[in-house]
């Protein structure tokens, strides 16, 4: 059982250590907000990138028309 | 050495799912246990890349010029990796930044995955779909989600660019931006020359 309780605590400072390795992120006032966003993004953030994507194309959209299949053309030749 | 060698691509592959499931915690991982290894199986998904640019870009299927535009791209992109993460760093360390550069450079590798799909994904859809795009409702419809995808990709590299830099460096947000900030003119003069050299219009970072 000793050992057992060794091994527990071994792994338990060995992730403590890990995961105070950096002092924790802050942004003043929006702190709050910061951990929300980063929340989300330290895990899954897939849909999250796509729908933020979507959003900023479908805007890019609205605001330069037609003009995207212009951006696309651009940025389908430069690779 | 062959047992190093299957125990990199064994972390290679729990890392590149890590990237995308969590990548917070995986960068932790690359970063303090990951092994320069780890950079041949990255090495060889790029080449993998390089293979497919030659065949779509090269002006004739010919071996020789297959082979030129192969060793062209593939020298460049290596060169352009190590310049613009060792200036990163070099910057990151006049910022207080603390870490070895060969770990700062295993992460930086990790971030060319996202390059890699774009190219690639920009490459494929070249033979497929080749440009100009028309402003006829399917045209623009690709377009959305053309620049959607990219768009993903684009935020997915920033993402793994920022957790190089925080646990590379072991730098705060604030440190971080400051290095962007000065290391974005340097960048957008190399991306310049690298267009005006006819190697990369979009430069492979």
């Amino acid at each position: 059982m000793g050992n057992m309780n060794d091994a527990f605590y071994e792994r338990f400072q060995k992730r403590w250590m890990e995961t105070t390795d950096l002092p924790p992120q802050t942004v003043g006032p929006l702190t709050p907000y910061y951990k929300l966003v980063t929340k989300r993004l330290k895990v899954m953030p897939l849909p999250i990138l796509i729908l933020l994507s979507l959003g900023v194309i479908i805007a890019l959209f609205f605001l330069l028309g037609s003009g995207v299949t212009f951006l696309t053309s651009l940025l389908q030749r430069g690779f | 050495m062959f047992d190093s060698l299957i125990i990199a691509v064994y972390s290679f592959a729990r890392s590149f799912i890590g990237i995308i499931t969590r990548p917070y915690e995986t960068y932790r991982k690359i970063i303090n246990k990951g092994t320069l290894w780890e950079l041949f199986p990255i090495g060889a998904l790029l080449s993998l890349y390089f293979g497919i640019n030659a065949l779509v870009k090269a002006p004739a299927f010919r071996p020789f010029v297959l082979t030129r535009h192969f060793v062209k791209t593939s020298v460049s992109v290596v060169i352009t990796a190590f310049l613009i993460s060792f200036l990163l760093w070099s910057i990151g360390r006049v910022f207080g930044g603390k870490g070895q550069y060969k770990r700062f450079f295993l992460g930086w590798s990790y971030t060319l995955i996202p390059t890699f799909f774009w190219f690639l994904f920009t490459s494929l859809l070249y033979v497929i779909i080749p440009p100009p795009r028309t402003t006829h409702p399917t045209g623009i419809a690709l377009s959305i989600v053309f620049l959607t995808l990219s768009a993903v990709l684009f935020f997915w590299k920033i993402i793994l660019s920022y957790l190089t830099l925080r646990f590379g460096l072991k730098l705060d947000l604030l440190r971080i931006l400051g290095i962007l900030l000065v290391s974005s003119p340097i960048i957008a003069l190399y991306s310049i020359a690298m267009y005006r050299l006819g190697i990369f219009r979009v430069p492979f970072l």
